[in-house]
């Protein structure tokens, strides 16, 4: 039942949320451009939860894709991501990509080789669908830096 | 309940006991990764629609399925043994948190036993006796009321032939438990004998919901066994389709948390025009405030809250699984606040996580 992916990318979002629907946006343009590839596995949910922190684990390689209020809305940011302490006041339910690589480590023992974050400035998180101007001219660009590093991550 | 705030998360717990961790998360992969099989789809899964359901069961994903079983009855099985290993270690905490006599409510079916989608709701007295029987969503409005206080956003929700606020009752995994006399299925009917050992009549202390849910994970378990040796399971013929035929619908069921009630009006269109829910968190409401006051009288001491307190306190409200921490997840995180105030209403101490 968990996968050991060679290159996991893992997305979160809501589509009802207008720009919070970029993770879904990417993980289903990749999941389409990585059909027939066995090596990349792509999965994609409103919330990062703890039972995704063992297929974290046994990964090789791991791109955690996400929405973020804290960058210009389009910019598109990617950085290499350590597992982090986790916080006393932690939420079960969802946890941030740097806690998933920590509870995989702990529970399961094992981390990827090399993970990353790469987030999209998100110009607005009201109810609504579809994404604000900003963020749909820089989806092109989005996608070819996931396609990167894709790449790259696969050597 | 006074350990390093460091560590009182539930990967604290894991650290602790990397096996009772690895057994929790697989058993919510086992409930999400079935989802995901029936979903047919991992993005946007609208499997389950008017009428029926999306798509049949193929015999690939019934396989996978019944493939987990063993590792499932392995990890909830590990649960039970553990939480009975230590339960005993909580007498305090089991004397106050939210420990009294009420009211119960729940689905039942007429043989007495669990019952979550169909049936009729049961309401229990303190002692166990019957106070009515056969409550269907047609009379949901007629017999549940709901009331309103001034230091709450969340209705409280009675039983209106007892009043406000004799008519509070409990709903839930400890009320399901208190009502019926059967699981349904052996193992979880060997747990509920046990559970039945707790108390001669209803178990009172909210602090055995946790109890209860885990002998409900057992009963799901098992009722998905036996649901999949169905030949049925994969029948073809999964959704009935029909037009608008009533402009006014009720419906009830039992969800993880307890009762859940939803009304509606609909236009000719079909669009709706009315709706009025009743979540468990609103028929444990008075409940759980209750069991806040009567914590805070056993553990807030001195005019001052300690980390202890404040986490007892917090506690008792986590017993019930309200939906307080799903409704406010778009800010992150729970937020919790907990001010002492004096009897002249000064404000005595205060802490927010």
């Amino acid at each position: 039942m968990t996968f050991a992916a060679r290159c996991l990318i893992l997305a979160c979002g809501n589509t009802l949320r207008e720009d919070d629907g970029i993770g879904p946006f990417l993980a289903q343009w990749a999941e389409e451009h990585w059909r027939d590839d066995a090596r990349v596995r792509v999965l994609c949910d409103h919330q990062w939860t703890p039972e995704m922190a063992e297929e974290v684990a046994a990964a090789e390689t791991v791109i955690f894709v996400d929405a973020s209020l804290d960058q210009a809305p389009g910019q598109i940011l990617l950085r290499e991501l350590t597992p982090a302490t986790l916080k006393p006041a932690l939420v079960t339910h969802h946890l941030g990509a740097a806690e998933l690589l920590s509870v995989g480590r702990d529970l399961y023992g094992m981390q990827p080789r090399k993970a990353c974050l790469m987030t999209i400035g998100a110009g607005s998180v009201e109810l609504g669908e579809g994404l604000s101007p900003a963020v749909r001219d820089a989806m092109p660009a989005a996608k070819d830096l996931l396609e990167v590093t894709v790449r790259q991550l696969l050597g | 309940m006074e350990s390093d705030p460091a560590q009182r998360h539930i990967f604290g717990v894991a650290a602790a006991r990397p096996e009772l961790g690895r057994a929790g998360i697989a058993l919510r992969r086992f409930g999400q990764h079935i989802i995901e099989l029936l979903g047919t789809k991992r993005i946007h899964t609208g499997w389950v629609i008017p009428g029926g359901v999306a798509e049949p069961l193929s015999s690939a994903n019934r396989d996978e399925i019944l493939a987990m079983m063993p590792e499932a009855y392995a990890n909830i099985s590990l649960a039970l043994a553990a939480y009975k290993q230590i339960a005993d270690k909580f007498q305090q905490e089991i004397s106050v948190f939210a420990n009294f006599p009420s009211n119960y409510l729940g689905l039942i079916n007429e043989d007495e036993s669990i019952e979550f989608t169909d049936g009729a709701l049961r309401l229990i007295g303190p002692k166990g006796d019957i106070i009515e029987d056969g409550i269907t969503a047609q009379r949901f409005t007629e017999q549940i009321g709901e009331a309103v206080e001034a230091y709450s956003y969340t209705k409280f929700v009675y039983y209106k032939p007892l009043g406000y606020p004799e008519g509070s009752y409990r709903v839930g995994p400890l009320a399901r438990l208190n009502i019926v006399k059967s699981m349904g299925t052996s193992k979880a009917n060997q747990e509920l004998a046990d559970f039945k050992q707790i108390a001669a009549g209803p178990v009172e202390s909210s602090f055995f919901y946790h109890h209860a849910r885990l002998v409900e994970v057992m009963y799901g378990i098992e009722r998905i066994e036996e649901i999949l040796a169905d030949p049925l399971i994969l029948d073809k013929h999964v959704r009935a389709t029909a037009g608008v035929n009533r402009l006014d619908g009720a419906s009830q069921i039992e969800a993880p948390r307890g009762t859940l009630s939803h009304h509606y009006k609909v236009d000719d269109d079909g669009k709706i025009t009315w709706a009025n829910l009743v979540v468990a968190t609103g028929h444990n409401n008075k409940a759980m405030n209750r069991g806040v006051l009567q914590a805070a009288k056993c553990y807030v001491k001195d005019g001052k809250f300690t980390e202890g307190a404040l986490n007892r306190v917090e506690a008792v409200i986590r017993t019930f699984d309200p939906c307080l921490s799903c409704s406010t997840h778009a800010f992150g995180q729970m937020p919790l606040a907990m001010t002492l105030l004096s009897a002249e209403g000064e404000v005595v101490d205060q802490v927010v996580r």
